[in-house]
């Protein structure tokens, strides 16, 4: 019992790291690559979390991350990458502080509201739902900050991440077409940023989109 | 009988989402004819079933379907009204802003084939968001309607639309990411107290036990709604993504996003407020923060229409004023305050319509959007310079017209409420909007008419009819609105105050 829990408090700290390490890395093809592994490790959280409590639900959900989050989206991204050419992301917006910045903020509000969900999870682990909330500010955070169109889309991925990690420990009994519904709609958003993405690289010759400034006032 | 409902429920639903793919095939063989046919067959059809499917509603009744997960409820169905209404005269009218953009070369015809099978999904997304009783299903219609829509607003393959695309996908998907956890927290929340989870996450269910859910969850759920759907909703401070979206779709996409799509948003706000009701300290802060954003919003909106000279972003700022004005009479509360707010959902839906693709035939005229090369309005289109006089009088709220009344209503609804400095700011904020509308209007319609005219001359009849009937509703549906929709009105804001 207690090694099933430690797994997946230190499974969830490693996703943790990864998070940080695909908000951080600048060459995007290795970005894409570490959110696969980040992704590989929320699926093994379900997994490890569907043995430990017996919940078969997190077994579907495990086979469905790994199938649309680790294989499709990132081939998407890998796919954009190769197209375009680009392989690194632009400086960020604040420079070297961003970082800190950054984890400072994702953090504090993670230890700020993970109590309030710990309250009413279904599933009550405090290291992996204070994970859960901390990797869906690093994917918000990085919408904000990060210039590459995308390190955007990855954050995206990022806090979609974080929201299913919340979503299996407080709700993972909800209706089976609540989990299809919200994945169908991350795999949508990514394709559809992605094929904007590309018109963006066509008319604007990069990712950056603080080149964008045609639109004012 | 009760089969027949839900078939009318459904069909609702899926008669949208099956022309989208029609339309989609159909534009296949490359002729503009059958497109513009099969889009206005589904725009009627579409509007047609939306209207049957509320004719319970605007009784009183509740229909449900698919165990649950979808109803059509008097809150809902004002909801569907705005869509079957203006949904159909905004497609009827985009046949020939679309054969415009053709002829001119500003899109090429796959182009057209994709505006037309995205109307009406996104039309089909935006019912379904409205009909879903199930709480995440409503979350994940929401982030459809972005979804859908993305590339209505990045039709037109120039940099300035793809950024509007860009700002629109990220800055809404950042706000609903804000909403699906407010959503995960009500579910938890509500599953401690109602036992089933299926059940937890109705809205029907919800709506019951308002008053046994812990208030300080409550809040901060709220704060999440409010961020999450205030931002689709382009409330301030996160509307910074509307006046771009709205601004570089085509005329009669700006006019679904804004006449239709901000009060779908704004429609998961007034299904918590409803779940709010049977708790009066939550119910207080979410009066309280309503009132903060709404206030906010009118006035920030209309600094921002004083200096504008692109008359889409102008009439995008509206959007915001008059989704603060929604938000504020939500906040005064009581039944004049909610009927000032469905009345004011639906006036504004078919004043904006009309000012959106009103400013369609502008552009299409003076072939700019920019307000400082326009003038001689009068002269040059006297039909679509009428159009565009009663659009912009509505929405300055000069009597007869529609949104006079609303306005009037809300501002009843403050003063009866006792909220005095609230009414004041509003009456600020309504007096710069006043000024800085009649002021543009002043210099299109009867400045010094510009030598370089793209297409002089009035616009075909066949653009301006669904125009002409959406004007007639603008200046009748204030001082006359129909029996059938002031009892739909009465009945919603029954509901909303009147749950067990």
């Amino acid at each position: 019992m207690n090694m099933n829990i430690d797994m997946i408090t230190t499974t969830s700290i490693i996703m943790a790291v990864l998070s940080f390490l695909v908000f951080e890395t600048r060459n995007l093809k290795r970005a894409t690559l570490l959110y696969a592994l980040q992704t590989f490790a929320l699926v093994a959280i379900f997994l490890i979390l569907g043995m430990k409590y017996q919940i078969s639900t997190l077994f579907i959900w495990s086979a469905t991350a790994f199938v649309t989050k680790v294989v499709l989206v990132p081939w998407i991204i890998l796919n954009l990458i190769k197209k375009t050419g680009i392989t690194y992301e632009e400086a960020p917006f604040i420079g070297v502080y961003n970082p800190f910045l950054s984890i400072g903020m994702a953090l504090t509000v993670a230890l700020i509201l993970y109590p309030v969900f710990l309250k009413f999870s279904l599933i009550k682990l405090h290291i992996p739902l204070a994970v859960s909330i901390l990797v869906f500010m690093m994917g918000i955070l990085g919408m904000v900050f990060r210039k590459s169109a995308i390190k955007q889309i990855l954050s995206y991925c990022l806090f979609e991440n974080g929201a299913h990690l919340t979503l299996a420990l407080t709700a993972y009994n909800a209706p089976e077409t609540v989990e299809i519904g919200i994945l169908t709609d991350a795999i949508f958003a990514v394709v559809i940023m992605a094929a904007l993405g590309f018109r963006f690289f066509r008319y604007f010759g990069s990712f950056d989109t603080s080149q964008a400034k045609e639109l004012k006032g | 009988m009760n089969i027949n409902k839900e078939i009318l429920l459904i069909a609702s639903l899926a008669i949208p989402l099956v022309f989208s793919i029609l339309i989609w095939v159909v534009g296949g063989a490359k002729k503009t004819k059958p497109l513009y046919t099969v889009h206005a067959l589904a725009a009627v059809m579409t509007s047609a079933a939306g209207l049957m499917s509320i004719q319970f509603a605007s009784k009183g009744e509740t229909i449900t379907a698919l165990n649950d997960f979808i109803f059509i409820d008097p809150v809902g169905a004002v909801f569907i009204a705005i869509i079957s209404i203006v949904g159909l005269l905004t497609n009827l009218y985009s046949i020939k802003y679309i054969s415009w953009e053709l002829e001119s070369n500003e899109i090429e015809f796959r182009d057209a084939r994709l505006f037309f099978s995205l109307c009406h999904l996104f039309i089909f997304t935006m019912l379904l968001s409205v009909m879903s009783n199930n709480i995440v299903l409503m979350w994940v219609a929401v982030e459809a309607t972005t979804l859908s829509s993305v590339f209505l607003v990045s039709l037109y393959r120039k940099k300035s639309s793809v950024e509007g695309g860009w700002k629109y996908i990220v800055i809404c998907s950042i706000g609903l990411a804000f909403a699906l956890y407010g959503t995960i927290l009500l579910y938890g929340s509500s599953l401690r107290i109602i036992g089933n989870a299926h059940e937890a996450m109705l809205w029907t269910s919800l709506a019951m036990h308002g008053g046994e859910l812990n208030p300080d969850v409550m809040k901060i759920v709220f704060v999440f709604f409010l961020i999450g759907y205030g931002t689709k909703a382009g409330l301030a401070p996160m509307h910074t993504w509307l006046p771009d979206a709205h601004a570089e779709g085509p005329a009669p996409a700006s006019a679904l996003l804004s006449a239709v799509l901000l009060k779908c948003a704004m429609a998961a706000i007034i299904r918590f407020y409803t779940v709010a009701v049977l708790s009066p300290e939550t119910l207080a802060f979410v009066k309280t923060c309503l009132m903060s954003v709404g206030l906010f919003s009118i006035v920030i909106a209309a600094l921002f229409i004083l200096k504008q000279r692109d008359i889409k972003r102008m009439f995008a700022y509206s959007s915001t004023e008059n989704l603060g004005i929604i938000s504020v009479a939500m906040a005064f509360g009581g039944k004049l305050g909610l009927f000032a707010m469905f009345f004011h959902v639906m006036n504004h839906s078919l004043t904006k319509s009309l000012a959106f693709c009103t400013s369609g035939n502008i552009q299409h005229i003076h072939g700019t959007r920019d307000m400082s090369k326009m003038g001689g309005l009068f002269k040059t289109a006297p039909v679509t310079a009428v159009l565009l006089a009663i659009a912009i009088f509505s929405l300055v709220g000069l009597p007869p017209m529609a949104i006079f009344t609303s306005e009037f209503y809300a501002i009843m609804a403050g003063v009866q409420a006792g909220d005095y400095l609230a009414v004041a700011i509003l009456f600020v904020g309504l007096g710069i909007v006043f000024y800085g509308l009649v002021s543009h209007f002043n210099r299109i319609a009867f400045g010094r008419k510009p030598k370089n005219i793209k297409n002089p001359g009035e616009v075909s009849f066949a653009a301006n009819l669904p125009l002409l009937a959406l004007a007639v509703l603008v200046c009748t549906i204030g001082i006359f609105p129909p029996e059938w929709w002031t009892a739909l009105l009465n009945n919603a804001v029954a509901e909303i105050l009147q749950n067990p």
